[in-house]
């Protein structure tokens, strides 16, 4: 079925006019597409989960009476490790206790996707407005403009990000803080975001770019300027309302990227740091523990493959639903 | 001495019922039997970048000095090379005899042995030890290192060899004479166990010609049977053979291994799996301290029984509380009654970690140990007694409002960067924002915390601290700890309106030459600080080692709390 709606448009003939497929838009197509893979349905489905247990963490935790923070010596044995098998899962900690603390893992692991979780979005959110926005006035107004843009991407991709972001976290966080964000954590928080945001635009910039570089030579562009629209009208009526397919695809792939940046930087020491529970503290906290307590190695580490492995299926799936040349299908 | 091992010990207190006694204890004290035989080499694992000092009037931690002491650095007299609690007691090392003194104490005299040699043949003389001792004086180059020479020794202002005029020289030499081969030391106060003073390698001789100051640390001149062959920071520290050190002028030291190989730098988890493992040159490997982590696995099995330990070191930890900036005892007690100690000892491994203390003095110091009164309110299982911290918050309140305010506000709060820390400050700011106090975590590089902390322009108001005594007198803790002028003194008290009193009764109980009623002056000290609470007391340790199964002699040296390394073989 998709492979003729797409050679009928691709010869040009106005979709509607066939018979078999009358009057659906390209967002109903697309998730007509979307919907007949149930695997990425499934990791939708866990996204969300994901999404709606990180939103509701404090209330999920009021309700079963845990606590992220709430010690509790008596799950913990003389050698201060869980008492029980499996990390000390038990009816009261669903999915045992931390060693040394006995602080209740469930309880961290919601609390942690929140983090993880904010981190990710908000880095996403940042890098998308960016890159669109400057992606889009390269790719429009070409000439010197788009040359120096594109110089400086390049200039960015160069940058050995990670390597700057671990060598500007003490500094850059301090900074912040005398500017008046509060300490510690939520100063981290925000420079974690900040420095993902300034090296991860470019690459939504790159894609945006490309396509309104494509876009700007079509009839309907064509169209909008011999009707003497503005480029204000142009960029916004016109360009950005067909730069969403590709914009979604990039931020279902870079978010668990996000994720997983953070989790590698509090892994490092260099995110967030205790009390606060994020995914990376627990993980870089249970390697010590693999020995005595595997358990509590795996909580953490399924819970993030599991997110992001669920975020690629979807980000692939996307993909084919929106840009049907792309489909696996059709190649075959 | 300071603790090296910042990374375990945050537990604290339950006060013990058995204490082996002298700083240490027997509980355990390592490998037993065979004959030690000669050769091989005796592998030395550690998470540390480097030794901090090999300069012997530098180096002052507790395993440092065990090692460099037993290895390289012959002082006047040294601990005795034994197990258990005769290690505690002195011999004579470079000198003939534990040394003569007048009647009051305040001339010591020591005889230099015959046959003594630095590593390139030359002979150790009595100029040589009085040139090393001077050193101590010098503490804007030789930094870290104990200052009890300076402060017994009378040579009025005398500013080290480097910068001393003649006059000052002369002033010193008059202090430290020497008359052939004995070294006189004469002292501004009567001192009655001067040579357990000199045991501390401030008392190891240095050639002047060879002194380079600062960097003699990487290199120093070795007087004893084995001699640095490379030292690089960060990776390792090879000692060999001293061609020249004989057996007939140091029946101290066994010299049973051809050399010992320091590793740097490793991974605290990957090191206890090597100890664990005991596979390849493992097996003739030392480590010093097992993680939390790891007790359950080494304790808890059999196969480990020959090859680990678990005793009474001689350290105390304690938290420093900056008496100026927490101006108030009110405030001081409800941290003190609010922290949940149980939960800290569960986090540094249950009560592997040691029993809590009830002051700075521990139980082995026989003498100067008395049980002291801990606050009304504080619960002997450890655990926080939130309601009395409530009410002394509350009356924090009226009596220092500003204070208070602070504490509402945060207080900083240096501890070492490690992930037992980590832990611990997760507790810390549990247990004490149950009471409003609030706290603001400063992670600091474990090999850099103490000279942070040391630091008059660090800010903290809260750091740890750990300390044992020099040797068997409480006049190596309270003066060092409490006093302005002690080495280790974290809690900036000096503006206490009960200093000056408390300077006076630590100066009369220094002064008291019967050793008995001293004992008693250091424990009414002891309890003195408790009452004011300077700072928090902590922890009487316990530590935990695992060695290789090739290692023989692996017994923990009661002063020191660490391998009395010097005194490991390789076993056939």
């Amino acid at each position: 079925m998709t492979s003729t709606i797409d050679s009928v448009r691709e010869d040009g003939v106005s979709p509607t006019s066939t018979e078999s497929i009358v009057g659906k838009s390209p967002r109903e197509l697309a998730w007509a597409r979307m919907s007949r893979d149930k695997v990425s349905l499934f990791a939708l489905g866990i996204i969300i989960t994901y999404l709606l247990v990180a939103a509701l963490a404090p209330v999920i935790c009021a309700v079963l009476g845990i606590s992220p923070y709430a010690l509790d010596g008596d799950a913990l044995n003389d050698y201060g490790l869980p008492k029980g098998a499996f990390g000390g899962i038990s009816t009261e900690h669903w999915l045992g206790v931390e060693p040394g603390t006995g602080r209740d893992i469930f309880a961290r692991l919601i609390y942690g996707a929140r983090a993880s979780l904010m981190v990710g979005i908000l880095a996403t959110l940042l890098t998308t407005t960016i890159g669109l926005v400057i992606g889009v006035v390269a790719g429009y107004k070409r000439g010197w403009v788009d040359s120096i843009i594109g110089r400086f991407m390049d200039v960015t991709l160069a940058f050995p990000s990670f390597l700057l972001i671990i060598a500007l976290t003490r500094p850059f966080t301090q900074r912040l803080e005398s500017l008046g964000v509060p300490e510690g954590n939520p100063a981290r928080m925000t420079y974690i975001i900040l420095v993902l945001g300034t090296f991860g635009w470019v690459y939504v910039a790159r894609v945006v770019r490309g396509q309104t570089l494509s876009l700007r030579e079509r009839e309907f562009v064509e169209a909008a300027k011999a009707s003497g629209a503005t480029n204000r009208h142009i960029i916004f009526k016109q360009l950005l309302p067909n730069l969403w397919a590709p914009v979604i695809v990039i931020v279902s792939l870079s978010l668990p990227g996000y994720v997983a940046t953070e989790s590698t930087l509090s892994f490092l020491g260099l995110g967030l740091m205790q009390p606060a529970a994020s995914w990376g503290v627990m993980l870089g906290d249970s390697v010590r523990y693999y020995r005595a307590d595997p358990t509590y190695l795996f909580i953490p580490g399924i819970a993030l493959v599991l997110l992001v492995m669920a975020f690629n299926l979807v980000g692939d799936a996307v993909r084919d639903a929106l840009d049907p040349k792309a489909d696996r299908q059709n190649l075959l | 001495m300071k603790q090296r091992r910042i990374i375990a010990a945050v537990g604290f207190a339950l006060v013990a019922s058995v204490v082996a006694a002298a700083c240490g204890g027997s509980s355990g004290s390592g490998s037993e039997g065979g004959t030690p035989t000669k050769g091989g080499t005796i592998h030395i694992l550690s998470s540390g970048e480097q030794i901090a000092h090999l300069d012997p009037q530098r180096n002052y931690t507790g395993d440092d000095l065990a090692f460099a002491g037993s290895t390289m650095h012959r002082t006047l007299t040294s601990y005795a090379y034994a197990a258990g609690d005769d290690g505690s007691g002195i011999v004579p090392d470079l000198a003939t005899d534990l040394g003569t003194h007048n009647e009051d104490g305040t001339v010591w005299s020591f005889t230099l042995r015959d046959g003594g040699t630095f590593e390139d043949g030359s002979e150790i003389t009595c100029a040589d030890v009085a040139y090393g001792v001077s050193r101590t004086w010098a503490t804007d180059v030789i930094t870290d290192g104990p200052t009890y020479a300076s402060s017994y020794i009378d040579a009025g202002d005398y500013p080290g060899p480097y910068k001393a005029t003649a006059d000052q020289q002369a002033a010193y030499d008059k202090a430290v004479s020497c008359d052939g081969k004995t070294i006189t030391f004469n002292l501004k106060v009567p001192v009655a166990d001067f040579n357990y003073t000199t045991t501390l390698l401030s008392f190891s001789p240095v050639p002047k010609a060879a002194d380079t100051g600062e960097k003699y640390d990487m290199k120093p001149v070795s007087s004893g049977p084995y001699k640095i062959e490379s030292y690089t920071i960060g990776k390792s520290l090879v000692l060999v053979r001293n061609e020249n050190w004989s057996k007939d002028s140091d029946p101290v030291r066994s010299a049973n291994p051809d050399s010992f190989v320091y590793e740097f730098g490793l991974d605290e988890a990957v090191l206890d799996e090597r100890m664990i493992k005991d596979a390849g040159d493992d097996q003739f490997a030392v480590s010093a301290g097992i993680q939390p982590e790891n007790l359950q696995t080494i304790f808890e099995d059999d196969a480990f029984k020959d090859r680990r330990v678990d005793y009474y070191d001689p350290f105390v930890t304690y938290t420093n509380l900056n008496v100026k900036n927490l101006s108030c005892v009110e405030i001081r007690k409800a941290i003190y009654l609010a922290l949940d100690r149980d939960a800290l000892r569960k986090a540094g491994g249950g009560p592997y970690t040691g029993d809590f203390a009830d002051g700075y003095i521990k139980p082995a110091l026989a003498l100067d140990y008395k049980k002291s009164t801990l606050p009304d309110g504080l619960n002997a299982d450890g655990t926080a007694n939130v309601e009395a911290a409530q009410a002394a918050m509350t009356a924090a309140e009226t009596a220092c409002p500003a204070v208070a305010a602070r504490a509402r506000d945060g207080l900083s709060f240096y501890r070492p960067a490690t992930p037992v820390w980590d832990k611990a400050v997760a507790i810390w700011i549990d247990s004490l924002g149950k009471v409003g106090i609030k706290l603001k975590d400063e992670p600091v590089e474990p090999s850099v915390y103490w000279p942070t902390v040391m630091n008059p322009e660090t800010d903290y108001d809260i750091a740890r601290g750990g300390w044992a005594p020099d040797w068997a007198n409480a006049s190596t803790v309270i003066p060092e700890l409490f006093s302005t002028a002690g080495g280790f003194n974290l809690t900036r008290n000096a503006d206490d309106p009960d200093y000056a009193e408390f300077q006076e009764k630590v100066d009369l109980a220094k002064k008291e030459l019967d050793r008995t009623k001293q004992g008693v002056m250091w424990q009414e000290l002891n309890q003195y600080v408790v009452d004011r609470l300077w700072a928090l007391p902590g922890t009487f340790t316990k530590a935990q080692s695992i060695w290789g199964s090739k290692v023989g002699n692996a017994y923990q040296w009661s002063p020191f709390g660490a391998y009395n390394y010097g005194d490991l073989y390789v076993k056939s």
